[in-house]
């Protein structure tokens, strides 16, 4: 049988989403559109593979204003799928038929699926199915895609009209006077275009769209006798063409909706009356602080803390017990099996301290990050997170920030890789960027260890019940300091894109798309376990393991330590790891951490950020300790003693501070490369964040050392010099710009 | 067309009722906002307001406007 390729497209939030994972079970292919960083999916049907259903962006328009409208109609006209399916939110017909009446002169067959009928009944409004497929001149079928009703029947539809190939002739959207002008334009370029795209470019021709036109290859004559019939029309009508097809549009669709549709008497919906109340001015913010605190109260205290130790201490550490069944643990496993196998001492010890050891901190986390992504993506898809993106936008916009931004952040808080993915639904460029940047200063489940680690030192143990949200909030401040500064800069100068966001109406998610949502972060996050981490895990392993044998009476031959001959029970002074973390400790010497070791473990705190509490632990031999571990803290603590006993706590924060902002580990790299899509971008927001986290640290240290210890050097003085310099970037006035707001104002459409 | 009567969409308050008079803003965003609802004409009820952030229906569709974009949409009572 014939292949067949299925475009589907609609509005954002018509249930797009829902309908592809119901029809293809997500089983694609997930990439970026050419050339934009707009994502493309594509799957086969699971009922018939030769039928391939390829997810376009939701748009409002096919005018040429977002990257996602040009990858549409660039498609659908370009690339010509055998026929396109149009979703379309019956309970927002009118705006929906907007794009609809587009979508039907692109020269596709079109199949238009009323989604949400369910929902329109509650409302009590009746839509004429039959009626409105004569208007639009295609089949339109009513379904649900969130209860998987009629979604064959559609595609079956779709699938006969993409075989006949026949195409729609497109709606009679316009006024007599403004289809006279088309029908002129359409003959007049008829010989550079297919017949069936004929009223398309005519419609293009007119609005001016010169991306569309540029395609025809016109000559100035026919341009010009074009632009003659389109001057004739604006000044009898004394309105530009755009705004003409536009209205003449939207009158048009005012008509069938009059003729298809017959509305219940209006009352105050349900989501109208809730949204009275989240997002009202006294209410908003301590209505989303509860709700947070809720959140990570489940996530983080109770449920995902419950999960995480016994992914940490049972699963991966001493076994544990399943219907009083005993289940060894999986380094314990792992061991009988490398032992019945006669592996070597080396072969062991890559295997359980390095993968096992270094994946295994790696998954302790997911279950913590599951019940997190599970209820965050309850609350974005029953539609609460765009409100709190509106209410939020009223703060964050005094420091630079959209409302829109807070999302990642919120995401981040469990991993950056998700979090900075999150951040492709900011449309304003310069927004985006900025919140791909400064997203992963939010401590992600992989740096709570090192909480722990110097909050047992400070006041021993990490129990207390503020001791996260401080954290929270400290990665907060640098963000807001930050995007202050940043702001102050010619590259995002400017006031934030202004905000307009459409807030679905509030539903309870379908299970399936909820889970799919969370699966999508989670496995983001699996991945790069897998791949980078695993690889990371073993050349820290190797670079700790291997070495010169330079101790005294050795013979300074290189191998791996534990095995050559007269090898002190402590060998990690010799590694590898010593010889290269020493080599660069300098670095960090005005932030009164320059030991190797802590070099060390902020190496290997970039490959992932929980490795830097067992680097501890290997380095100083300290085997299985964890950081809720006295003897932990006593090592991290004794490594910023110094000679006189005296504890340099500021050096210890300074540390600590650090690896919380510095650039995150390499799986949030990478996701920040693919996501600013730019290499000067890329490393642009990677210097920013180790220089800015450097500084950080280097403040806090030499104040530490100079208001407590009375210490002053020359380095107390680029401390001050390095406040002075932010709190000038923070409080001086904006650069001018050479873009008029208007400008700004434009990138968001 | 008489400027009375007309005033920014930021204005209005919540359960009024108000018309799209016009839309200030160059062409990509008076463009951007036709496409969601906000057309000469069309009609507008505002479900929250605070400091001139907006909670909109408009089209049917409800949208989120700051102070910013709704002091772009002039309207009449």
């Amino acid at each position: 049988m014939a292949e067949t390729t299925i475009g589907l497209a609609g509005n954002p939030n018509c249930g797009k989403t829902t309908l592809f994972n119901e029809l293809t079970g997500s089983n694609g292919y997930v990439g970026n559109w050419p050339g934009v960083t707009v994502e493309k999916k594509q799957a086969t049907w699971r009922q018939d593979k030769s039928v391939t259903f390829v997810d376009l962006p939701g748009i409002y328009s096919l005018s040429p204003y977002t990257p996602e409208e040009v990858v549409s109609r660039d498609y659908i006209v370009g690339e010509r799928p055998d026929a396109v399916i149009n979703l379309v939110d019956v309970t927002n017909l009118e705006r929906n038929l907007y794009l609809t009446t587009q979508l039907i002169e692109a020269g596709r067959p079109v199949v238009v699926g009323l989604n949400m009928c369910d929902l329109l009944k509650e409302s009590g409004d009746v839509v004429d199915a039959a009626a409105l497929s004569k208007r639009l001149g295609v089949p339109v079928i009513e379904v649900s895609a969130l209860r998987n009703t009629n979604l064959d029947a559609l595609v079956n539809k779709a699938v006969a009209a993409g075989r006949a190939g026949k195409v729609q002739p497109g709606a009679p959207c316009f006024s007599p006077e403004v289809e006279d002008a088309l029908g002129r334009i359409a003959q007049l370029i008829s010989g550079s275009c297919d017949a069936h795209l004929a009223r398309w470019y005519a419609i293009k021709v007119f609005e001016r769209d010169a991306e569309a036109v540029k395609a025809l290859h016109l000559s100035s004559a026919q341009l010009n006798q074009a632009e003659k019939i389109v001057r004739a029309v604006e000044e009898s009508r004394d309105d530009d063409a755009e705004s003409i097809i536009t209205s003449d549009r939207y009158d048009w669709i005012g008509e069938v909706m009059a003729a298809c549709v017959k509305k219940a008497p209006k009352k105050l919906s349900m989501s109208e009356k809730i949204d009275k109340v989240v997002t009202s001015r006294v209410l908003g913010l301590p209505i989303f602080v509860a709700v947070m605190f809720v959140v990570y109260y489940i996530a983080v205290s109770t449920v995902g803390d419950w999960g995480t130790v016994w992914a940490n201490d049972e699963v991966f550490g001493e076994g544990w017990e399943l219907f009083g069944m005993a289940i060894p643990s999986i380094p314990a496993v792992v061991e009988g099996w490398l032992t019945a196998a006669g592996a070597s001492d080396m072969v062991s010890s890559l295997v359980l301290d390095g993968i096992v050891g270094g994946v295994g901190s790696v998954l302790g986390f997911i279950p913590q990050m599951l019940v997190l992504f599970m209820m965050l993506a309850f609350l974005e898809d029953c539609g609460y997170m765009s409100r709190v993106a509106f209410v939020m936008d009223r703060l964050f916009r005094r420091f630079g920030l959209s409302g829109k931004s807070f999302i990642p952040f919120l995401i981040s808080s469990g991993c950056g890789v998700p979090g900075v993915m999150a951040t492709k639904t900011i449309e304003n460029e310069k927004d985006r960027r900025m919140t791909a940047m400064l997203t992963t200063m939010i401590p992600c489940g992989a740096k709570t260890p090192i909480i722990a680690l110097v909050m047992g030192v400070l006041i021993g143990g990490a129990d207390a019940w503020w001791v996260a949200p401080m954290f929270y909030f400290l990665g907060l401040a640098a963000i807001v300091v930050s995007a202050l500064m940043l702001k102050k800069t010619k590259m995002f100068a400017g006031e934030p894109a202004p905000f307009v966001m459409e807030l679905p109406d509030y539903h309870l998610p379908a299970l399936k798309s909820w889970w799919l949502h969370v699966w999508e972060r989670i496995s983001a996050y699996l991945k790069k376990a897998a791949t980078i981490i695993f690889a990371a895990c073993v050349i820290v392993w190797f670079l700790s393991s291997f070495g010169f044998a330079s101790w005294e009476g050795g013979d300074g031959s290189f191998g791996f330590l534990a095995s050559l001959p007269g090898a002190p029970e402590y060998s990690a002074d010799y590694s590898l790891l010593a010889i290269v973390a020493g080599a660069i400790a300098w670095i960090f010497a005005p932030l009164g951490a320059d030991s190797w070791q802590a070099t060390a473990a902020s190496i290997n705190a970039l490959i992932a950020k929980e490795n830097l509490v067992s680097t501890f632990g290997t380095i100083y031999g300290l085997g299985e300790a964890t950081e809720g571990d006295p003897v932990m803290w006593q090592a991290f603590a004794a490594m910023f003693t110094d000679g006189a006993g005296i504890l340099h706590a500021g050096a210890m924060c300074a540390f600590v501070a650090f690896n919380m902002l510095d650039a995150p580990c390499f799986a949030a790299i990478g996701t920040i490369r693919r996501q600013m899509d730019s290499p000067k971008w890329f490393w642009f927001a990677i210097g920013y964040q180790c220089v800015f986290a450097w500084c950080v640290g280097l403040i806090i240290n030499q104040l530490w050392e100079l208001f407590v210890l009375g210490n002053f050097g020359a380095w107390t003085v680029v401390a001050f010099v390095l406040l002075a310099g932010m709190i000038f970037q923070i409080a001086r006035p904006m650069p001018k710009t050479e873009r008029s707001d208007e400008k700004v104002l434009a990138q968001l459409a | 067309m008489a400027a009375s009567g007309q005033l920014p969409l930021a204005m209005v308050g919540p359960d009024e009722v108000a018309r799209v008079a016009r839309v200030r803003g160059d062409a990509d965003l008076r463009q951007y906002l036709a496409e969601l609802g906000f057309v000469e004409g069309s009609e507008i009820k505002v479900i929250s307001r605070a400091a001139g952030d907006v909670i909109v229906s408009v089209k049917g569709a409800r949208l989120a406007l700051n102070r910013s974009m709704a002091s772009r949409v002039t309207v009449t009572l």
